[in-house]
C-alpha cells in the first residue's frame, strides 16, 4: 500500500507558475531558461530558479546544450506526483466502503 | 469550491453505535485501514497504526493523536507528522468521522483537513487534475499506465 507523501515534490507541482513551466516543457517537448521566459510573465532569473526547484525533485532532466541547460519532463516522476494526490481521495473512497461493509455485517449479525 | 480538504458521505445500514466502533477501535481499524493498529480511542491518546510486517524494515509504521472521541457522534484523529514531534494544526492532517442518525441506519460524514496548512497545496493540484484544464488533460491519458502501475504498486 502506498500512502508516503511525498510533501518536497507535492509543493514543487504546487505553484501555478512552475505547473505552466510543466505544461510548456510537456507540449514543446522541452525547453531552455530563455525559451520559457519568452511565454511566461516572469524574468529568466526567476525561470532558473523554479526549474531548480523542479529539478531537484526530479520533475526534469537536464542536458547541456551549447551554452544553455535544456530541460525536459520526467513523465514518471510527474505521473507519481499525480497519483499521490489522486490515490488519497481515492484510498478513502475505498476504506469508507470497507467500513460500511463492516459495520452492516454486524449490525445484521446483531439483529439474527 | 473548497480544494483544501477531502470530504465524503456515505449511508451506512448499521446504527451509529455499530458504525462508531467500526471506526474508533483498533481490532475493528485493522479490518478496514492499516495492519495494525495500537492506540486506545480517548482524547488526546496516542498511538501508532502500521503498514506492512512490522517485524521487517520495509513496515511503515505512522503516529497518530486521538482528537475528539465522542461516542456515538463523532471520533477525529490526527496524522501524516513526523514521530518526532506532537500533532499540530500545522504539521498533521485531521481525519473526523461525524455520525448522524438517518432512518435506522447512519450517514457517515468523512472529512479530512490539513493540506493547505502542510504546504502541500493539494487543494491547487487537485483542482487541476479533476478540471483537466489548462493543458494537463493532453498528457494524463500517456500517464495512465504509470499511474495505474505506481497506484497498485504495494
Amino acid at each position: 500500500m502506498s500512502f508516503t507523501i511525498d510533501d518536497e515534490l507535492w509543493s514543487a507541482v504546487g505553484d501555478p507558475i512552475r505547473r505552466r513551466m510543466l505544461d510548456l516543457l510537456l507540449t514543446d517537448g522541452g525547453g531552455t531558461s530563455t525559451t520559457l521566459s519568452a511565454r511566461l510573465p516572469v524574468t529568466r532569473q526567476a525561470v532558473a530558479k523554479h526549474l531548480a526547484v523542479l529539478d531537484r525533485v526530479g520533475l526534469v532532466h537536464v542536458t547541456p546544450s551549447g551554452r544553455e541547460r535544456l530541460y525536459a519532463v520526467d513523465e514518471a516522476q510527474l505521473a507519481r506526483a499525480i497519483a499521490q494526490l489522486s490515490s488519497v481521495g481515492a484510498t478513502w473512497d475505498a476504506r469508507l466502503r470497507r467500513i460500511k461493509r463492516i459495520a452492516e455485517a454486524i449490525q445484521r449479525n446483531q439483529e439474527s | 469550491m473548497e480544494y483544501g480538504s477531502i470530504e465524503r458521505e456515505i449511508h451506512v445500514e448499521a446504527t451509529p453505535e455499530v458504525v462508531y466502533q467500526v471506526i474508533s477501535t483498533p481490532e475493528h481499524l485493522r479490518e478496514w485501514w492499516p495492519d495494525e493498529a495500537e492506540f486506545e480511542p480517548v482524547p488526546g491518546a496516542t498511538g501508532v497504526i502500521s503498514f506492512g510486517d512490522t517485524s521487517t524494515p520495509e513496515a511503515h509504521v505512522v503516529p497518530l493523536t486521538v482528537v475528539e472521541a465522542d461516542p456515538p457522534r463523532r471520533f477525529s484523529f490526527r496524522w501524516v507528522y513526523d514521530e518526532d514531534a506532537a500533532a499540530t494544526p500545522a504539521n498533521s492532517l485531521l481525519v473526523t468521522f461525524d455520525l448522524v442518525p438517518s432512518g435506522a441506519g447512519t450517514l457517515l460524514r468523512f472529512t479530512e483537513t490539513g493540506f493547505r496548512e502542510k504546504g502541500w497545496e493539494a487543494a491547487v493540484l487537485e483542482e487541476q487534475y479533476r478540471d483537466h484544464t489548462s493543458g494537463w488533460d493532453h498528457y494524463l491519458p500517456r500517464l495512465v499506465t504509470y499511474v495505474d502501475r505506481l497506484v497498485s504498486t504495494p
